[in-house]
C-alpha cells in the first residue's frame, strides 16, 4: 500500500514537472531579433543608365578639388584635411526620432581599390587610373560619358563588377558624380 | 599551445613588409608577443567561470542538449544547430540563454561582454574538433545556410556592396586600402572567432565581426541573434569546414 502511494506520487510529481517545462515555451526563451526589414529597406535597385548632365566634366579648380578630396577620403570623421569649398564634412539627417542630427558626410574612398596619382596607401581591386587622361581620353579608348557612368553605376558596363554603386544608391548626388569624374580625367602633376 | 597553431598561418599571410600595408614591424612585433600570451585567454576564463556558476556549467548544457557530457566537444562543433525544442537553427549563445530562462534566471544579452566570454568559453570545448554541420540533415539547417548564403550574396547599403564583393574567389589577396582581402575559408574565420581583435583591444565573436564589416562597407548593421545573422555564421562555417579547419578558440587577429 505504501509503496503504491509512493509510486503514484512519483508518477504525479513527474508529471507536474513536465507540465511545468511546457508552460515556459522554449521557442521564445532566447532573442531572435528581426532583421528582414532592415535588409529590405537597404537593398540595392537594379542597374541603372545613366546621361551625362550638360557641363559635367569642367577644368573648374574647385570642382577638381572636391572630386579629389572624395576619391581620397573616406568619411567626414575620418578626413584630416579641410574639405574644398562647396563640399561639408558632415551632413544633416533625419534621425529615428524625427529630429535632425548631425552626421559624418560619405565620401567615394576610391583609393581603397585604385591607384593614382598621389595616392596614399592605395589598394588594388579595381585598374591603376594613374595619367588617365593620357592613357585612356586622349586615345579615344574611353569618352567622359563612359567615366560618368563607371561611378554613377559600374553594372551597366561590368554586371559582375567588385565596384562600388555611387549614384543608384544615392550616395553621391550627379553634381557629385561630375566633380569625380573632372578629377579622374584631370591633367594631374 | 595548440591555439598557437592558427595564428601562425595567418602570420604568413600578414607577414608582408613595406608601408602599404596596415601592419607595421612595430605591430607585428606585438603580435608575435600575443601568439605567446592571447589577451583573449582573460576572457576565455572569465566566460568559464560565469558558465560555470550561472548555468551550472557543462553538465547543465550537456542535460540541455540532450547529450552526454563527452559527447560536447563534437555537438558543439555543430553549431549552429537546429534545437528542435527551442524550434529553429540557433547559435551557442542562444542555448546558454534559453537554458538561463529554464532556470528562470536573467538573459544574458547576446551583444554583452559576458555573453561573448561565455560563448567563447563554449565554443574552445570544442577546439581541436572539425565542423560538424550537416547542411543536409533537416530541412531547418538546409534553409539557414540558403539565407546565410543569400544574405552573403546579397548587396545593399550605400555603396551596393554585397559581402560576395570582396570576399569571393577571384579577389582573394588583393588588397583593399591595405589590407588583403581573406579568403574566409582558408583563413578559417569560421573555427578563429571569437578571437582577440587587436585593432579593438576587446573578444569579439564572429556575428560581431560581421557586423564590423557591414559598417565599414556601409551596409545596414543587422543585428546579432537574427535568422540572417546565424545564417551567415552556418554558411562561413561550412567554409572552414570544407577546408578542413579545426576549432580553435580564442583566435587571434589584426
Ligand atoms: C571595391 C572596389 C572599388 C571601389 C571602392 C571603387 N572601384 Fe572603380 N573599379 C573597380 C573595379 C574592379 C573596376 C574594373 C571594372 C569593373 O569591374 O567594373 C573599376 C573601374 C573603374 C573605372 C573605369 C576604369 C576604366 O577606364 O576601365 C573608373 C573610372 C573607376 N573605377 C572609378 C572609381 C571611383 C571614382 C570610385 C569611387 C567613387 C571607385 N572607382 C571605387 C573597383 C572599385
Ligand atoms: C568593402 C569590402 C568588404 C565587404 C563589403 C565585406 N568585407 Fe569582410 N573583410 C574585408 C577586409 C578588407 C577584411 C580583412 C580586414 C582585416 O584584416 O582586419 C575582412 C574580414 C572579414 C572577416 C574576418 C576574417 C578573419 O577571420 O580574420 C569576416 C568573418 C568577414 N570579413 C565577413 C564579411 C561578411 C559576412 C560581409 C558581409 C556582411 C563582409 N565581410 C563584407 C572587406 C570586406
Amino acid at each position: 500500500m505504501y509503496n503504491k502511494m509512493t509510486r503514484i506520487s512519483c508518477v504525479v510529481a513527474v508529471l507536474s514537472t513536465t507540465v511545468l517545462l511546457n508552460a515556459t515555451d522554449m521557442t521564445k526563451a532566447y532573442s531572435m531579433p528581426d532583421a528582414s526589414k532592415l535588409i529590405e529597406k537597404d537593398l540595392l535597385k537594379p542597374a541603372q543608365k545613366y546621361s551625362m548632365p550638360k557641363g559635367c566634366i569642367s577644368t573648374d579648380k574647385d570642382s577638381i578639388a572636391r572630386g579629389k578630396y572624395i576619391f581620397h577620403n573616406l568619411n567626414g570623421k575620418k578626413a584630416k584635411a579641410t574639405p574644398p569649398k562647396g563640399l561639408a564634412k558632415f551632413v544633416e539627417k533625419k534621425g529615428k526620432d524625427g529630429k535632425m542630427v548631425k552626421k559624418p558626410k560619405q565620401y567615394g574612398n576610391c583609393v581603397a581599390c585604385h591607384n593614382i596619382e598621389g595616392a596614399k596607401g592605395a589598394g588594388n581591386i579595381g585598374p591603376d587610373l594613374s595619367k588617365y587622361k593620357a592613357t585612356f581620353i586622349d586615345t579615344k579608348t574611353r569618352d567622359h560619358a563612359f567615366v560618368y557612368q563607371k561611378i554613377a553605376d559600374p553594372r551597366i558596363d561590368n554586371p559582375n563588377t567588385h565596384m562600388t554603386v555611387n549614384l543608384t544608391t544615392k550616395l553621391f548626388n550627379e553634381k557629385e558624380i561630375c566633380d569625380i569624374a573632372s578629377y579622374i580625367v584631370s591633367e594631374k602633376k | 599551445m595548440r591555439k598557437l597553431l592558427m595564428p601562425f598561418a595567418l602570420i604568413a599571410t600578414m607577414a608582408y613588409s613595406g608601408e602599404q600595408f596596415a601592419m607595421s614591424d612595430a605591430d607585428r612585433a606585438m603580435y608575435a608577443e600575443m601568439l605567446e600570451n592571447n589577451p583573449a585567454d582573460i576572457y576565455v576564463e572569465s566566460g568559464g567561470e560565469i558558465f560555470e556558476e550561472k548555468l551550472g556549467g557543462e553538465e547543465a548544457l550537456a542535460k540541455f542538449l540532450g547529450v552526454k557530457v563527452d559527447e560536447l566537444p563534437k555537438y558543439i562543433a555543430g553549431f549552429p544547430r537546429y534545437i528542435k525544442k527551442l524550434g529553429n537553427v540557433v547559435g551557442i549563445d542562444q542555448v546558454l540563454q534559453a537554458m538561463q530562462v529554464e532556470q528562470g534566471k536573467k538573459m544574458t544579452k547576446l551583444k554583452s561582454e559576458d555573453m561573448f566570454s561565455m560563448l567563447a568559453y563554449v565554443k574552445s570545448l570544442a577546439n581541436d574538433e572539425q565542423f560538424t554541420i550537416d547542411i543536409n540533415a533537416d530541412e531547418h539547417i538546409k534553409a539557414s545556410y540558403d539565407l546565410g548564403k543569400k544574405t552573403f550574396e546579397t548587396p545593399r547599403g550605400g555603396r551596393g556592396l554585397s559581402c560576395l564583393s570582396c570576399h569571393s574567389k577571384d579577389i582573394v589577396g588583393m588588397v583593399l586600402r591595405t589590407q588583403p582581402l581573406p579568403d574566409l575559408g582558408k583563413s578559417g574565420s569560421g573555427a578563429t572567432w571569437p578571437a582577440y581583435r587587436m585593432t579593438k583591444s576587446s573578444l569579439r565573436t564572429l556575428q560581431r565581426r560581421f557586423q564590423g564589416c557591414m559598417k565599414n562597407a556601409l551596409l545596414k548593421v543587422i543585428p546579432i541573434g537574427s535568422k540572417e545573422m546565424v545564417g551567415l555564421e552556418v554558411y562561413v562555417s561550412t567554409l572552414a569546414q570544407e577546408n578542413k579547419k579545426a576549432i580553435a578558440i580564442p583566435g587571434l587577429k589584426r
